[in-house]
């Protein structure tokens, strides 16, 4: 039996120990399955477990790498997959009761590329029903119940990536795949503790992915550390044919090796006043420090701001005429009432009646405000600020009346599609972790992991883990 | 706030308001405000702490209607009313980035791909499973 340490320990660190032979990938997924059988069921983590996979998998990397054959920092390393994600032969429920008995005889892209890059699937975790592009008012919006928070219980993780990021806090795998169309990587992240990388938009291929809104979604990692997510990242960014969404091959592509560190260049900081209008006194304190931090290992940290406009309304009236493009069978045949979630049920109606006038002059105000960024991105390289300005919230919370607030850089960062990566900088009083984001120009991914990794390599926040009994 | 009820529309009161909801789009503030007051309704609702001006509240209770005309018997009293909150949310949001001043060379940020060669056309980009 390994030590619980271990399966806390970074994807670099495991990929050490598996490339020299010092640990089986057999072994290892055998544990990762044996805690998330015990513990993935109090959290509501999984949509479900796929142990003939993994060890199937986990076999033939073992197999490969006996042989000499080792693929790189992922092989044998076990993961999990929002369950939005196509696998073949397998339920891919997106959450929701409509789609429950859902079977697709393919694997999507980014499961393709883990596979070959010999990572071991552990299972498919939980997320809020159609990645919450319905709407919804409670956390309980989700096939699986709501998804608790490995620092506790009593709180939710946030969604719509609600599983994978208990499933990474609670060291059931290591490392999960997540989605974002709008907060879905940045705020599980946050609430849970952990790294969470939403990469430019159009990097990560979406074929076999359930759409949501065309123009938004995004697929990114979850993981212990910014340099996990820039690993796991390398090996699912890329052009793809099958997907006219993605970036061409120049552009698309990322590659990323510890050594890029020589080359990294010194990240001019925009730290933003007017990201959150107000903030938790407990996550204030712990983004003061964080604030401290970043001035004491950056040349530059600057006060910025975001430009002022009706950006999230943009984004807002984008992805509601989007979602009800994409569900429109769904709402118009009424099973969107099958949804869990009363807001769910009915948003789609309201949806569906926005004009293509409207869709197209929000369209307009992002190409203004693209534009607008670019500017800003002229004097900083990354834009920081707290991922949430509130720590994780209760399971049973009205998300309608308590956890609605404005988020412009949420807002602007998926209208614009500009990548940001969510870090752990420290709890609140109550122990609950608090999540500082870095958000840079479209393409720069690199900018973010880099602010990320040298924040991470002066704190300890990313090395701490629940206890769960 | 008066309590909206649902209504039983015949085929002309349906017709009479969906031209009603596509006409306000383009019809002028002014002429909105003449509107008769039964279809104005009552919409002095409040969307996230701000009031509709006139307008507004004409096109959210247009939307409203045509919402009940095509799904009023799928909605239960409380999820109509909730409806009729979201036709005043995203009525806002609609007011927002309509007062955006834009120029007729404001292009969307939405760009047509010519498929130049004969791309092996994915099945989807996403999945297509049905419920």
């Amino acid at each position: 039996m390994l030590k619980e340490s271990l399966l806390y320990a970074s994807v670099g660190e495991l990929a050490k120990q598996i490339e020299s032979k010092q640990l089986s990938p057999v072994e290892l997924t055998e544990c990762y399955l044996e805690r998330s059988e015990k513990l993935g069921p109090r959290l509501n983590a999984y949509a479900r477990l796929t142990p003939t996979v993994a060890l199937e998998q986990a076999k033939l990397a073992e197999k490969e790498i006996r042989r000499g054959h080792y693929r790189g920092p992922l092989h044998g390393i076990p993961y999990a997959a929002k369950d939005l994600l196509a696998v073949k032969g397998i339920p891919t429920t997106w959450g929701a009761k409509p789609y429950a008995d859902q079977i697709f005889d393919y694997n999507a892209a980014v499961i393709e590329h883990l596979k070959n890059v010999g990572a071991v699937l552990l299972g498919k975790a939980a997320m809020i029903e159609l990645a919450g592009g319905m709407g919804y008012t409670f956390a309980s919006a989700s096939l699986q119940g709501e998804a608790k928070n490995p620092w506790n219980t009593t709180c939710w993780t946030c969604g719509s990536s609600s599983g994978s990021g208990a499933i990474v806090a609670a060291g059931l795998a290591a490392f999960a795949i997540g989605t974002e169309t709008w907060g879905s990587i940045v705020c599980p992240s946050a609430f849970c503790g952990i790294s969470g990388l939403r990469p430019t938009y159009g990097r990560v291929s979406r074929r076999g992915t359930m759409a949501l809104c065309y123009s938004m979604d995004k697929i990114g990692p979850m993981a212990r550390s910014a340099e996990d997510c820039a690993r796991i990242f390398a090996a699912i960014a890329g052009h793809d044919p099958l997907d006219r969404s993605t970036l061409p091959v120049d552009r698309a592509a990322f590659t990323y090796s510890p050594a890029a560190d020589l080359k990294s260049r010194p990240l001019r900081i925009g730290w933003l006043t007017n990201a959150w209008k107000e903030v938790d006194p407990g996550v204030k304190k712990t983004l003061d420090a964080a604030h401290k931090a970043l001035a004491q290992h950056f040349p530059s940290v600057r006060a910025a701001s975001l430009p002022e406009g009706p950006w999230e309304d943009a984004a807002n009236v984008i992805l509601s005429a989007e979602v009800s493009s994409a569900f429109s069978e769904l709402i118009r045949s009424g099973r969107v009432k099958e949804l869990t979630d009363p807001r769910g049920q009915i948003a789609g109606y309201v949806n569906l009646t926005i004009s293509g006038a409207d869709y197209n002059t929000a369209l307009r105000l992002r190409e203004i405000l693209q534009g607008k960024m670019t500017e800003l991105f002229d004097s900083y390289d990354v834009l920081a600020a707290a991922s949430l300005p509130v720590p994780a919230t209760p399971l049973n919370l009205d998300l309608d009346k308590e956890l609605s607030f404005p988020d412009p850089l949420g807002g602007i960062g998926n209208l614009c599609g500009l990548p940001a990566l969510s870090v752990p900088c420290g709890f609140t009083e109550k122990k609950l972790p608090v999540g500082l984001q870095f958000v840079a120009k479209a393409g720069d991914d690199m900018a973010v992991l880099q602010a990320g990794k040298i924040f991470q390599q002066h704190t300890d926040w990313h090395r701490k883990h629940p206890t769960l009994n | 706030m008066k309590k909206h009820v649902g209504v039983v529309l015949s085929r002309r009161e349906f017709a009479q308001r969906a031209a009603l909801l596509s006409a306000t789009s383009f019809v002028s503030p002014a002429a909105r405000l003449e509107l008769p007051s039964d279809i104005v309704g009552d919409y002095q609702v409040d969307a996230g702490g701000a009031k509709l001006s006139p307008e507004g509240q004409v096109e959210a209770n247009a939307r409203y209607q045509q919402v009940l005309s095509l799904y009023g018997d799928r909605l239960n009293d409380d999820q109509k009313t909730r409806v009729k909150k979201m036709c005043a949310e995203l009525q806002q949001a609609l007011d927002h980035i309509r007062s955006y001043e834009l120029q007729n060379g404001n292009a969307p940020a939405l760009y047509l791909k010519p498929l130049y060669e004969r791309e092996k056309r994915p099945q989807s980009a996403g999945a297509t499973g049905k419920p």
